[in-house]
């Protein structure tokens, strides 16, 4: 490559522009990298997701023509006009600082939340706690057809484990250890979103297995079909799975529950 | 590893989900400020205290602004002569009473649309309750920023038919700063009078290019407060033992005064700090998001280095002190009476 020499100039060559422009088009570009990759889904409630579509777009459209103007401003020494801005971080820090977040997300690929959150975070068996009231009633339907969420939003509504002993269930969830649970119990979860991955709070059902649960190691994505019982775990009379069959299942594209 | 995976998981979440509403913000109010004209707004508002600070308040609807964009409109307002109750019910409303930040609020609280209303009631109560308060003060120069001051004295006085010619650069007294050959900046004229006029008054052609201009600076400077305000919130969560948050998170007078220095500190923009709040939800009493939410767009950290440029400092510490309260009172209330 041959090196031009530089043209004389009367403005300056506008860097702290192209870092701007740099910034936002990397901004963009990570949300479309999101949006195509399908790890939105890890990140956001479905409903939100054409939020961030749409933003990627709209970056990339203020991106494009950023860009021609600066390409002017370069090659017509054009100035580009400003309207003055009272700034709280020094420029080259706001822009470097978005523009290394972005380049460092499209390396860095999320991961759904597991166990250890979830114990972290405190798993419950009801949607109580600050929560308001459960967003939607449960669906009439078999037994069999509700998810981990329908069980324990049937739960609020009617707390007492007996009145479902013996209906049948089929749900799917990944494996959490309780500490203080006996060895051949464990606890079968998922994380609830309503907006996005900040308010993800886990639900589970204690699943109770014939030998040692270290079979099923922490983490590990389990379809489990068999019967409802009540047992007391944990110093808790509560309502417990008791399996037929326990079958491992690759971690599904939409690993959280709504 | 499994905690640094969960924060960064956390912190792009947030990141995701927050940059539409920032980008929405900053679109409305970049097309707004250079397509209204504040004269003519003023110019409509009631000039009896209590309704000019209800309309000031609700101006928010007109100017789509988070607390970052709401000083300089202030300033604008309040130097092109709009009454003081008006300029204050729109400096400390504006940043909640929008639709943006409505929509943003909503989408984050949908199982919790107390918290959507209160937010709206509680600022505007707040706001009103303020401007009121200033608009007792007959002569607001003693409160206000000097060069503010001098502006608004020297207002009064009409302004001459014919312009007098500018005096030779070199004869006039003062610091200057020399930027391209022919522009300069004098340092030290005061920051009211050096503001540039409502650029609505300027062609379409220049308007637009200067939109873009306004959309991305306060993308990069909105975006990097953002980037800050997420990292903060993903690590409290995965750094601080659950038991602290949880003891710190259910008591109704310590949730409020804990959420309300993280407010105060974080200075994360309105548009976008439903979702941070969303991150304490499940643990925090409701006082205490509300708290969060109403206090933080009035007065944070931020806010202080924007607000120097219309008040002085003891009037900022007076709003500060006024807003706390105010925000105290009203979501103890909340904590005790309601949830």
């Amino acid at each position: 490559m041959r090196l031009k020499r530089p043209r004389r100039r009367t403005q300056p060559f506008p860097w702290l522009d192209i870092l701007d422009w740099l910034a936002i088009f990397a901004l963009g570009s990570l949300l479309l990298h999101y949006w195509i990759s399908g790890q939105l889904s890890v990140l956001l409630h479905p409903d939100f997701r054409w939020l961030s579509n749409s933003a990627a777009i709209l970056l990339l459209l203020v991106s494009a023509v950023r860009g021609w103007q600066l390409f002017q401003q370069v090659r017509r020494r054009r100035p580009v006009p400003s309207l003055g801005h009272q700034s709280l971080l020094p420029r080259q820090i706001s822009s470097g600082l978005l523009l290394a977040i972005a380049i460092f997300g499209f390396f860095y690929t999320p991961r759904a939340f597991a166990s250890e959150t979830a114990l972290q975070r405190g798993v419950t068996e009801t949607l109580g706690m600050t929560r308001g009231q459960p967003q939607q009633f449960v669906r009439s339907g078999p037994p069999e057809d509700r998810t981990i969420i329908d069980w324990v939003r049937t739960l609020h509504v009617y707390p007492e484990p007996d009145a479902y002993t013996d209906q049948a269930v089929s749900v799917s969830g990944f494996v959490i250890h309780p500490p203080d649970w006996p060895d051949n119990y464990l606890m079968l979860s998922r994380f609830v979103i309503t907006c996005c991955a900040a308010d993800a709070y886990p639900v589970g059902l204690p699943v109770e297995i014939d030998g040692s649960r270290s079979d099923y190691p922490s983490d590990t994505w389990l379809q489990v079909e068999g019967r409802m019982a009540t047992d007391t775990v944990g110093e808790q009379r509560q309502l417990v799975i008791q399996p037929s069959e326990l079958t491992e299942i690759p971690e599904p594209d939409d690993p959280y529950a709504f | 590893m499994v905690q640094l995976n969960t924060g960064l998981t956390l912190f792009f979440s947030l990141l995701v989900e927050a940059m539409p509403f920032l980008l929405l913000g900053v679109l409305f109010s970049s097309v707004l400020l250079l397509f209204v004209d504040e004269r003519r707004l003023i110019a409509a508002m009631p000039r009896n205290p209590a309704l000019g600070a209800i309309a000031g308040s609700l101006v928010g609807f007109m100017f789509p602004v988070c607390e970052c964009g709401n000083v300089p409109v202030a300033r604008r307002l309040l130097s092109q002569g709009a009454p003081a109750s008006v300029a204050v019910g729109f400096l400390l409303a504006a940043p909640t009473v929008n639709p943006i930040v409505i929509w943003a609020t909503w989408t984050a609280f949908r199982d919790q649309p107390e918290i959507v209303v209160l937010r709206v009631v509680f600022s505007m109560a707040i706001a009103v309750t303020i401007a009121c308060v200033f608009s007792l003060q007959s002569d607001l120069s003693p409160l206000l920023n000097r060069g503010v001051a001098k502006l608004l004295a020297t207002t009064a006085v009409p302004i001459p038919a014919t312009p007098t010619p500018a005096p030779s650069p070199l004869l006039q007294s003062g610091t200057f700063l020399l930027q391209a050959p022919g522009t300069r900046v004098q340092l030290d004229t005061p920051a009211a009078l050096s503001l540039p006029d409502s650029p609505v008054s300027k062609p379409l052609r220049l308007r637009v290019r200067l939109m873009l201009d306004n959309i991305v600076q306060e993308m990069r400077e909105l975006g990097a407060v953002l980037i800050l305000g997420a990292a903060i919130a993903a690590t409290v969560q995965v750094v601080v033992p659950r038991e602290i948050i949880l003891s710190l998170g259910q008591g109704p007078i310590t949730s409020i005064l804990a959420m309300m220095a993280l407010a105060w500190v974080v200075s994360i923009c309105s548009t976008v700090d439903s979702f941070f709040a969303l991150s304490f939800a499940s643990v925090f009493t409701s006082g205490s998001l509300l708290a969060f939410l109403v206090f933080g767009p009035m007065v944070d950290l931020k806010n202080i280095s924007l607000l120097l440029t219309l008040f002085r400092s003891r009037t900022i510490l007076f709003i500060f002190l006024l807003v706390g309260q105010l925000t105290f009172l009203l979501t103890l209330i909340v904590n005790l009476y309601i949830s």
